[in-house]
């Protein structure tokens, strides 16, 4: 017995898992470290020094982030070459979902392109030339820093929107394109979840970024 | 829009003179598509063929111009056999059941944009059956002997089944499929016969063949979810659900099929 795997098969299939784990994974470490800044740059640079100090930092960095991350954006640029958008002639929701689940992707090839040699390598001359990962004790200063030029806290925004409504839409095409979620009603509750976990997602995501504007983040002072 | 607005909306509405008809045409397989118009005097009740038929009888554009009687295809005239499909107004449908009257003019006519287009409105859609082979459509049966009666099926099942088995291979959910474009994927028709067949108790013992048969290059996992096909169909299939499934049997027994050897 045993059926035979083609190769669309497998690279399909892992590109659905690679957008839930390592990516999906690491978007939600990624926010629980940026919300470290809402208790004080002295909190969030301790805790980008503990990431650094991770034992085999370097292979779960190119094998846990870089290795999937390229892989399932390069491989859906290809899927989303492959899209026939028709959504005028058949305006359903999920036709909507289906084409703005590329558009986030497109844009998040650009945004975490840009975002990654910015902040992870300090490559960007005029803007940002240190490397967060590598400076620790001033990351919280490069990042406030940048976020007060209000072109590029707006490009952070976009950019912390599309990621969200990427994971969050993802993870519920994750759930059907495995087989775990099937009938109608099932596919309309865990629509719900996904919608709530989306909205929670999006505002823990912009506090964190407000949080090295104004201190303490949206609620600062409040709580 | 309930059936009571429908109606509410037909009665307010004064009926047209005319129905004006475009219609995207081909000469044959090889020549370019045109549009010509043509307009016929309105009567209650009109659907699309006896529009055509109208056409066929004198086929005399709007301006004047006399040409070639439109082709298109036609059998059953009450939305079973799934032949006269075109895209009726951007969206694909039958044309036996598509009435004037519902209609917004001036009215387009395109033959469905996913298959060769033959002639006119008529297209081949030659590769639905050739899917359906590629799946192992049927129940394997070996002689001619008398089997006994076959396995007993829950009520649950027989009425899922019978769902999926009212598929009449038209092709609506393919031509609406953002994903289905040259052959390139097998499509939600063909997946649907999968779980009609996968879901029978003799039809079981030969899964994996057709599991094969949607884990190719134009397999199951093309689906993009856009979920266009469910709301197309016009039988109603549940066919999401049946992606679903197949997505479930295609990992259970494909994917990780291994861990039981
Ligand atoms: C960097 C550029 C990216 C591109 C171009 C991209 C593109 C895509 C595309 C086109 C799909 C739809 C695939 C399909 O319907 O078959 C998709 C799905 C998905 N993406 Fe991304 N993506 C990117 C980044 C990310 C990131 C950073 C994450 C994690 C936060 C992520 C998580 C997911 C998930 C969970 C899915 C659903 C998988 C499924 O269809 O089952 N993606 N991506
Ligand atoms: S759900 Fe899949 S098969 Fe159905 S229209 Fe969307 S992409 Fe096509
Ligand atoms: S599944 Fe529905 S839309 Fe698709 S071919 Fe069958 S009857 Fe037509
Ligand atoms: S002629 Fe059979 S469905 Fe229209």
């Amino acid at each position: 017995m045993g059926v035979k795997l083609s190769r669309t098969f497998v690279l399909r299939k892992l590109h659905q898992l690679s957008g839930i784990m390592p990516l999906g994974i690491f978007l939600l470490e990624h926010f629980y470290t940026n919300s470290k800044a809402l208790t004080g740059p002295a909190d969030f640079n301790n805790a980008v020094k503990d990431l650094q100090s991770i034992p085999y930092i370097l292979f779960v960095e190119i094998g846990g982030i870089f290795i999937p991350l390229i892989y399932h954006a390069v491989y859906g640029l290809v899927i989303t070459m492959e899209a026939r958008p028709n959504n005028l002639a058949y305006p359903y929701p999920r036709n909507w979902f289906y084409l703005i689940q590329r558009i986030t992707g497109m844009i998040l090839f650009f945004f975490i392109t840009f975002h990654v040699l910015n902040f992870r390598f300090g490559l960007i001359p005029g803007l940002n030339t240190i490397s967060v990962a590598h400076s620790p004790q001033m990351a919280f200063d490069i990042v406030s820093r940048e976020f007060r030029i209000i072109p590029i806290f707006i490009v952070y925004m976009i950019g912390i929107a599309a990621t969200v409504w990427h994971l969050a839409n993802g993870i519920w095409l994750f759930m059907v394109d495995w087989g775990i979620t099937i009938g109608e009603r099932a596919q309309r509750l865990t629509g719900y979840a996904c919608i709530a976990f989306g909205v929670v997602l999006l505002l823990v995501g912009i506090n964190a970024a407000i949080a090295f504007i104004r201190p303490g983040g949206l609620l600062g002072g409040i709580l | 829009m309930s059936a009571h607005a429908v109606n509410q909306k037909k009665s307010n509405r004064v009926p047209p003179k005319t129905v004006e008809i475009h219609i995207r045409r081909r000469a044959n397989p090889d020549s370019p598509q045109y549009w010509e118009v043509f307009e016929l005097p309105y009567r209650p009740n009109l659907n699309i063929i006896s529009c055509l038929m109208e056409i066929q009888k004198n086929p005399v554009t709007k301006e004047g111009n006399p040409t070639t009687p439109p082709v298109w295809q036609m059998n059953c005239l009450e939305q079973v056999c799934g032949i006269c499909t075109m895209v009726i107004n951007g969206r694909a449908r039958q044309s036996c059941s598509a009435l004037i009257d519902n209609l917004e003019q001036p009215i387009k006519l395109e033959p469905m944009s996913k298959f060769p287009n033959i002639r006119d409105l008529v297209v081949d859609r030659s590769q639905m059956f050739d899917h359906l082979k590629q799946v192992n459509a049927w129940v394997e049966l070996d002689g001619t002997h008398d089997l006994g009666p076959g396995p007993r099926m829950d009520q649950e099942e027989v009425q899922e089944r019978y769902s999926y088995s009212r598929c009449m291979t038209c092709g609506c959910c393919l031509e609406a499929c953002p994903q289905y474009e040259g052959d390139n994927y097998i499509g939600p028709q063909a997946i649907a016969q999968v779980r009609l067949f996968n879901m029978h108790p003799s039809g079981k013992m030969t899964r994996d063949e057709r599991l094969e048969g949607i884990m190719g290059e134009d397999g199951i996992t093309n689906c993009g979810n856009a979920q266009n096909c469910v709301k197309a169909c016009p039988m109603g299939i549940p066919l999401t659900r049946a992606i679903y499934e197949e997505n479930r049997e295609t990992v259970v027994h494909g994917l990780f099929g291994w861990l039981k050897s």
